[in-house]
């Protein structure tokens, strides 16, 4: 589904030319839960953005899909990432001053056809994030865990097949940051192809598959024996809570 | 369909921010409201224009006894304008149909019995109703007759007839003015009030030679009106005419005149004064404030796009295109400048209507203000709008999420 072959990428050119990608190849099946690791610098987030069709490879062959994607042009992209991939950024990237519903509804402006059902569909996937009491709360009444959840509702919108998360708990408590890992946990059951950009190595544990990068190379690429789940270390904490 | 979410999402953003919505809106209101105004003016003092200078007379000429620049009341205690002042217009000024001279007297009393009445008395030749295309509604007017016998007759306005004779036909019957008894031969059709809330028909019309001799006692007359052959001929013959009387009179200018020439384009553009002077500076000011409207809206824009290249970042990332955000973009500063005109164009039209009531201003509401209007905005907000819907739609989305 996500293969990438010898993928470069190099900023500048000449004499400044700086290369941060130098060479990646992968392939990542429909259904798999991969981390993405690395120190900062390592070109982590370079080939997040490749990945995620935001940015194009200066070198390689990046497929999705089936699709080139670096031979497609800025609009056929665009459609590309509106309809195959969800992101969920560190930062939440919820637009102010509008409603948890909005914001969720947010891609599907820029989806062709446009639901019939586009509002009941928001409300859906705020309520798969356990927000249904919250749809019509600003970002600034929400919690940091409720707003990453209602990003994540977002991302969840197009039903795209892939969930592209950069460092999605790095902006939250332990607490809240493993109820999102439970949620990504749950989509990955479900069926979706989950990457989490990470350089937090308990964070890296929830997934199966574990691909570490270094100065632009892959250094290790390696599977889980057993993953740790979020779900279950929620519920546990629930209990021990209500018994405390 | 996907242009109207996008417009959709452009007009949200404005709603959200509505301080930096109504700065952005200031310049555009303004100018468009100052445009109205203009327009409204523009058309009201052509209308003024046309209406004086029907009632003045387009091919009239008046030469007003005493000096100054204003227009009437003329100053009757100068008493340098004769009959042979006439006479000479008649017989050396060219391509004149009429040479009518007037005496009058201003607030005069009429009785009849023991009804008074003020009016105006006018001594007259018989050319008058012609001069004046004001003609008898009843009996006669006054005749050559009348001027060679210096008879004691009269013809009288519309409101002198109502006050002084009420129900009862005034032909035939007397009325006196200073103890001079007339004898009514005619009305004169009413033409109402001027303007300036004069009223014409409180008038009497009698002989030049019977006002001047028999009721005023004066050898001087008050005015002279020449009606010309021809429009184009009226500023050459009103030359003529002022050397003529300087000559007659032995003044030598820089020595003021000691009378008044008055043509329809005196009329027009003392009419046309005020309102070109206002006219201009709202023009000004309209250019200005659309200009410098458009300089602030531009700049809050780019200031917005700078300040929401997050926002853009992320519209990109979940799937919109360049073209999406430029049109996204475009649409606030449309959306602010079409807004702008309307509430403009309300402005201006709530001014256009007050403006006659506080300083007699005539305007007259038309839709073209509107339809320009319109243009107006969506030239500024197109020009002024699309390098910041550029900047916006250029943004990389990747720096733009960072």
């Amino acid at each position: 589904m996500i293969e990438l072959k010898t993928i470069e990428k190099t900023y500048g050119s000449g004499d400044t030319a700086t290369p941060v990608l130098k060479g990646i190849s992968f392939r990542i099946q429909a259904g798999e839960y991969v981390a993405l690791m690395g120190a900062s610098g390592t070109g982590k987030s370079t080939l997040m953005n490749i990945v995620g069709c935001l940015d194009k490879p200066t070198g390689g062959q990046y497929q999705l899909d089936g699709a080139d994607a670096g031979t497609l042009d800025d609009n056929a992209l665009s459609h590309l990432r509106n309809q195959k991939i969800g992101f969920v950024f560190q930062q939440f990237h919820l637009l102010e001053r509008t409603t948890a519903l909005k914001n969720v509804m947010l891609p599907l402006i820029y989806s062709e056809p446009y639901p019939e059902d586009a509002e009941q569909r928001a409300e859906k996937a705020l309520t798969a994030v356990g927000l249904n009491d919250r749809m019509y709360y600003r970002p600034g009444e929400l919690s940091g865990g409720q707003q990453q959840r209602v990003a994540i509702a977002r991302a969840l919108i197009t039903n795209p097949q892939i969930i592209l998360a950069d460092e999605p708990t790095g902006n939250l408590d332990s607490k809240s940051g493993l109820e999102i890992l439970a949620i990504f946990k749950r989509l990955h059951r479900d069926g979706h192809t989950i990457i989490i950009v990470t350089h937090n190595e308990e964070v890296a544990e929830h997934a199966d598959r574990v691909i570490v990068l270094k100065d632009g190379k892959i250094e290790q690429d390696r599977r889980v024996a057993q993953p740790r789940d979020a779900e279950k270390e929620v519920d546990e904490r629930i209990g021990r809570e209500d018994a405390e | 369909m996907r242009l109207l979410r996008i417009i959709t999402e452009g007009v949200r953003s404005l709603r959200i921010n509505k301080l930096r919505t109504f700065f952005m809106m200031a310049g555009t209101i303004v100018g468009i409201a100052a445009l109205t105004v203009i327009m409204a003016i523009g058309k009201g003092t052509e209308k003024k224009v046309m209406k004086r200078l029907q009632n003045f007379g387009p091919r009239a000429i008046m030469l007003i006894a005493g000096g100054g620049k204003d227009l009437p009341p003329p100053d009757i205690t100068v008493t340098t304008l004769t009959l042979a002042d006439a006479e000479a217009i008649r017989n050396q000024i060219d391509g004149l149909e009429i040479v009518t001279p007037m005496a009058w007297d201003f607030n005069v009393n009429v009785t009849r019995g023991a009804n008074l009445h003020q009016a105006t008395v006018w001594g007259v030749e018989p050319t008058w109703h012609e001069a004046w295309n004001w003609h008898v509604a009843d009996g006669e007017g006054i005749s050559d007759q009348d001027v060679a016998t210096m008879a004691k007759v009269c013809v009288i306005g519309e409101t002198v007839r109502r006050e002084l004779f009420g129900e009862s036909d005034p032909i035939g019957e007397r009325l006196y003015i200073n103890k001079v008894a007339l004898t009514v031969k005619g009305v004169l059709e009413s033409r109402g009030a001027s303007p300036m809330g004069m009223d014409f028909d409180s008038r009497v019309i009698i002989p030049i030679t019977t006002a001047m001799r028999r009721v005023m006692n004066v050898n001087h007359i008050g005015a002279i009106r020449l009606i010309s052959k021809d429009v184009s001929l009226i500023p050459r013959q009103a030359e003529a005419v002022r050397s003529l009387i300087h000559q007659r009179h032995h003044i030598t200018p820089p020595e003021e005149d000691d009378f008044r020439l008055i043509t329809p384009m005196v009329i027009a553009q003392l009419v046309k004064g005020i309102a070109s002077t206002l006219s201009f500076l709202l023009i000004a000011l309209a250019a200005l404030s659309l200009f410098v409207g458009g300089v602030v809206m531009m700049n809050i824009l780019l200031i917005s796009v700078a300040e929401r290249t997050k926002e853009i970042g992320l519209r990109r990332a979940v799937g919109a295109t360049r073209g999406d955000v430029f049109a996204q973009f475009l649409t606030e500063s449309l959306a602010v400048t079409i807004f702008g005109t309307i509430l403009g164009s309300l402005l201006g039209l709530g001014v256009s209507v007050l403006l006659p009531k506080i300083i007699q201003m005539p305007t007259i509401i038309t839709w073209e203000p509107f339809a320009l209007a319109v243009a107006f905005a969506l030239l500024v907000g197109t020009f002024f709008g699309v390098q910041p819907a550029r900047r916006a739609a250029r943004l990389h989305p990747v720096e733009a999420l960072q």
